[in-house]
C-alpha cells in the first residue's frame, strides 16, 4: 500500500507498507531509464564503425581495423552502458536493523543489512568531486571510520532523501530511548 | 547606513586555512564580519591534503575544499575552463549573487572569477601584494591578470601604492578601484600586563620568513653592527625559511650566540607572547604592499623600525614608527633613533591607539559598499566582454577571445547536460552566537515546526 510518492525528474520517491505489519517501513527510489544514453552510445559505436569501415573500404587500410574498431566499440557500450540500477530500497525494520537493496534492470537484488545497534546516526552529507557536488544520505556506523552510503548508484534529490533520513533518524532513536530505559531501570 | 541588502558573497581564493598568513586572514576575519552584518558568505578554495568536501567554521561560515590538488607554491593547475562546472554547479546551489576573488597568485580565485562573468555574475577582486614589471614570471603574471581584471566589476587595493601597482600591472581604470587597508585582531594582540623593563636590555623582535623578499640579507649586516655599537641590545628572531641558514652563520662569526636568539618558526598563535617580550619590532622587507605584521606590533605596544617600501609608510602614524632606507646603514642609524624613543612609548595607549585606526568591523563596512557598486555595474553580454578582452593585446587578446568563447561553449553545453533547475539549493543553516540569542532562538524554534532544516522542504 503505497503511503507517499514524489517525483522530479527521473527520479521517484514512494513510501509504502507491503507488510502487514505495521512497524515495518519501505522507501524506495526508482529511476526512469534515459533513451538518451543509449541514442547517444549507439551513434557513438556506429560512428566508429562506420570511420573504420571507410579507412578499411576507401582508405585501403587492413581488415583488422575493422576488428579492433568492433572489439572498441563491444568494450565501449559494456563500460557505459553496465547493468543499469532500476530502483533501490530501504527497508526499515525498528527493533531489527535496516536493509539496502539494488535492484538492477537484468532482474538481479544486491541486499546489505545494517542491524539498528551497529548504527550511531543516519546523516545527510555535501559531497564534492572535481566536477559537481551533491547530497548523499550515509550511516554512521558504531566502530568504523567508514559510512555507509544508503543509496549506492542512485543520487536522488535531497527532498526524497530528507524523508528517508527522518525515518531512519526515527527508528535509531527508538531503539536508543529503549536502551536508556532499560539501563535507568536496572 | 539605512537599510542594506543582504548579499550571498563567495570568496575564492588559494590561500585558506589550515594555511596559515596575511590572505588566509584577511579572508577569514572579512568573511566574520560580513556574517556579523547579516550577509551570507561561503569560501571556496582548493582541498588541502585529507582536507577535503564541506567544512563549517565559526559562525556558520561554510567552507567548499575542492579536490583540485595545488600545483605550484599552494596555487591549483591552470585549466582555465576545467573549473567551470564545480564553480557553476556551488554558485547556483548557494545562490550566490557576487564574487570576491583574492590574491593573484591564486590561479583559483582567476578561474572563479572568469568563469562568473561568462555566467553573468558580478566579481570583485583583491589584490594584496605589489609585483614587479621586469622579470619574465612577473610579465606573464601581468599578463594574465590584465585578463581576468578586464571586465571584472570592482576591485580593492589594500593600499594606495598597491593600488598605483595594480592600476599600471593590469591596465584598470582607477575609479574602479577601491582602497581598503587590511586590519588587525586588536583583541587577540593586546600588550602585557607587565611590560618588559626597558633599564637592563632593550630587546629588538623579529618575525617573518626568512626569505629575500622579506630583507633577511639586510638583517645579516645589521644586527652584528648593532650590537657592536650598543651593548644593552638583545635581538629575537622568529620564523624559518631558506635564509636562515645565513642568519645562524653571521651569529656564529660574530660570537652573538648569547645576544641573539633564533626561535624557528612560530606558530601564528604565539606569535603575541613573542612580541610582548620585546620593547622594538624590526620589519626589513624589500617590498610590501601593506603590512600586517607591524599592525600586529603596534597592537601589542611595540615601536616599529621599518624599511620605506611599497605601502608600509602609509601603515602607522609618525610618532609609531621609523622608517629607513633599505640599506644596513640608514636601518642602523634608525633603530638608534628608536631606542632614544623608547621612554616616550606607552604599550598601553599605542593599543588603543590602534583599536581606534583598525578594526575588521570597519574594513567589512567599507567591503559593503564596494559591494553595492559592483552589483550596480551594468549587465554585459558575451560580445562586450570579447571586444573588451580583443584589446589586451595583439596576440594575447586573440587568444583571451578564445578563452572566453570555449568557456561560453562550455557553460551552454552545461545548461544542457545538467540544466539549472536540477541543482538544488541548499537550505540555510542558522547558527547560534552568543547565549543570549540562543535563549532568543530557544523560544523562536518552539514556534516555527521541525527547525530551520526541516521547514525549508515543506
Amino acid at each position: 500500500m503505497v503511503k507517499f510518492s514524489i517525483s522530479k525528474g527521473r527520479y521517484t520517491y514512494t513510501h509504502d507498507q507491503k507488510y502487514s505489519c505495521e512497524n515495518v517501513d519501505i522507501h524506495h527510489i526508482i529511476l526512469k531509464s534515459s533513451r538518451a544514453n543509449y541514442v547517444f552510445v549507439y551513434t557513438l559505436a556506429v560512428l566508429l564503425l562506420a570511420s573504420a569501415l571507410y579507412l578499411c573500404i576507401l582508405g585501403e587500410k587492413s581488415i583488422s581495423i575493422v576488428y579492433y574498431s568492433v572489439l572498441f566499440d563491444i568494450f565501449l557500450v559494456k563500460l557505459l552502458l553496465r547493468n543499469p540500477v532500476k530502483k533501490e530500497s530501504v527497508v526499515i525494520m525498528p527493533a531489527f536493523g535496516v536493509q539496502l537493496e539494488t535492484h538492477y534492470m537484468s532482474g538481479k537484488i544486491i541486499r546489505c543489512f545494517v542491524p539498528i545497534d551497529k548504527i550511531l546516526k543516519p546523516v545527510l552529507v555535501e559531497c564534492v568531486t572535481p566536477v559537481t557536488c551533491y547530497w548523499t544520505l550515509s550511516l554512521m556506523i558504531r566502530g568504523e571510520s567508514e559510512m555507509v552510503l544508503v543509496f549506492k548508484s542512485l543520487r536522488p534529490p535531497v527532498k526524497m532523501l530528507v524523508h528517508v533520513w527522518k525515518a531512519l533518524c526515527s527508528a535509531t532513536d527508538i531503539k536508543e530511548e529503549a536502551l536508556n530505559t532499560c539501563t535507568t531501570n536496572n | 547606513m539605512g537599510d542594506h541588502e543582504k548579499h550571498r558573497i563567495m570568496m575564492v581564493s588559494d590561500f585558506f586555512y589550515p594555511n596559515v598568513g596575511g590572505v588566509e586572514n584577511h579572508v577569514y576575519y572579512l568573511s566574520q564580519c560580513l556574517l556579523k552584518l547579516g550577509h551570507k558568505v561561503v569560501v571556496v578554495t582548493h582541498a588541502y591534503g585529507n582536507r577535503s568536501g564541506v567544512r563549517y567554521m565559526t559562525g556558520g561560515l561554510k567552507v567548499y575544499y575542492i579536490p583540485w590538488r595545488p600545483f605550484f607554491n599552494q596555487s591549483t593547475f591552470p585549466t582555465l575552463i576545467g573549473m567551470l562546472p564545480i564553480i557553476r554547479t556551488i554558485l547556483i546551489r548557494e545562490r550566490i549573487t557576487l564574487v570576491h576573488g583574492h590574491q593573484t597568485f591564486s590561479t583559483l580565485s582567476h578561474h572563479a572569477l572568469l568563469n562568473s562573468r561568462i555566467m553573468g555574475y558580478k566579481v570583485v577582486f583583491t589584490d594584496h601584494s605589489l609585483n614587479g614589471f621586469g622579470d619574465v614570471g612577473s610579465i606573464h603574471m601581468n599578463k594574465v591578470l590584465q585578463f581576468t581584471l578586464a571586465d571584472v566589476s570592482q576591485a580593492i587595493c589594500v593600499s594606495h601604492t598597491s593600488k598605483e601597482n595594480t592600476v599600471l600591472r593590469s591596465g584598470l581604470s582607477a575609479e574602479k578601484v577601491f582602497v581598503i587597508p587590511n586590519a588587525v585582531d586588536t583583541e587577540m594582540f593586546k600588550p602585557a600586563f607587565e611590560p618588559p623593563s626597558r633599564s637592563s636590555e632593550i630587546v629588538i623582535v623579529v618575525i617573518s620568513r626568512l626569505v629575500y623578499r622579506k630583507g633577511a640579507d639586510l638583517l645579516v649586516e645589521v644586527i652584528p653592527e648593532l650590537c657592536r655599537l650598543c651593548p644593552n641590545v638583545r635581538f629575537v628572531i622568529g620564523g624559518d625559511g631558506p635564509k636562515r641558514v645565513l642568519l645562524e652563520e653571521m651569529r656564529e662569526h660574530n660570537s652573538l650566540q648569547d645576544r641573539v636568539e633564533m626561535l624557528g618558526a612560530v606558530p601564528h598563535a604565539q606569535v603575541r607572547s613573542v612580541l610582548i617580550s620585546g620593547h622594538i619590532f624590526l620589519n626589513s622587507s624589500l617590498t610590501e604592499a601593506f603590512c600586517i605584521a607591524i599592525l600586529e606590533a603596534a597592537s601589542c605596544g611595540l615601536l616599529t623600525v621599518s624599511t620605506r617600501v611599497g605601502g608600509v609608510p602609509e601603515v602607522l602614524p609618525d610618532d609609531m614608527i621609523v622608517l629607513a632606507e633599505p640599506n644596513p646603514a640608514d636601518m642602523v642609524r634608525a633603530i638608534q633613533k628608536a631606542i632614544t624613543m623608547l621612554p616616550k612609548i606607552d604599550p598601553q595607549v599605542m593599543h588603543n591607539r590602534m583599536k581606534e585606526l583598525y578594526n575588521w568591523h570597519d574594513v567589512a563596512r567599507r567591503t559593503e559598499i564596494v559591494y553595492a557598486r559592483a552589483l550596480k555595474c551594468p549587465h554585459q553580454d558575451l560580445l562586450e566582454h570579447l571586444s573588451r578582452h580583443l584589446s589586451c593585446g595583439a596576440w594575447a587578446g586573440k587568444l583571451f577571445c578564445f578563452v572566453m568563447i570555449m568557456s561560453f561553449l562550455l557553460w551552454h553545453l552545461l545548461e544542457l547536460w545538467q540544466p539549472a533547475d536540477d541543482i538544488e539549493e541548499v537550505p540555510d543553516l542558522i547558527f547560534q552566537t552568543s547565549m543570549m540569542e540562543r535563549r532568543g532562538l530557544k523560544k523562536e524554534k518552539k514556534m516555527t515546526d521541525d527547525g530551520e532544516f526541516g521547514t525549508s522542504f515543506f
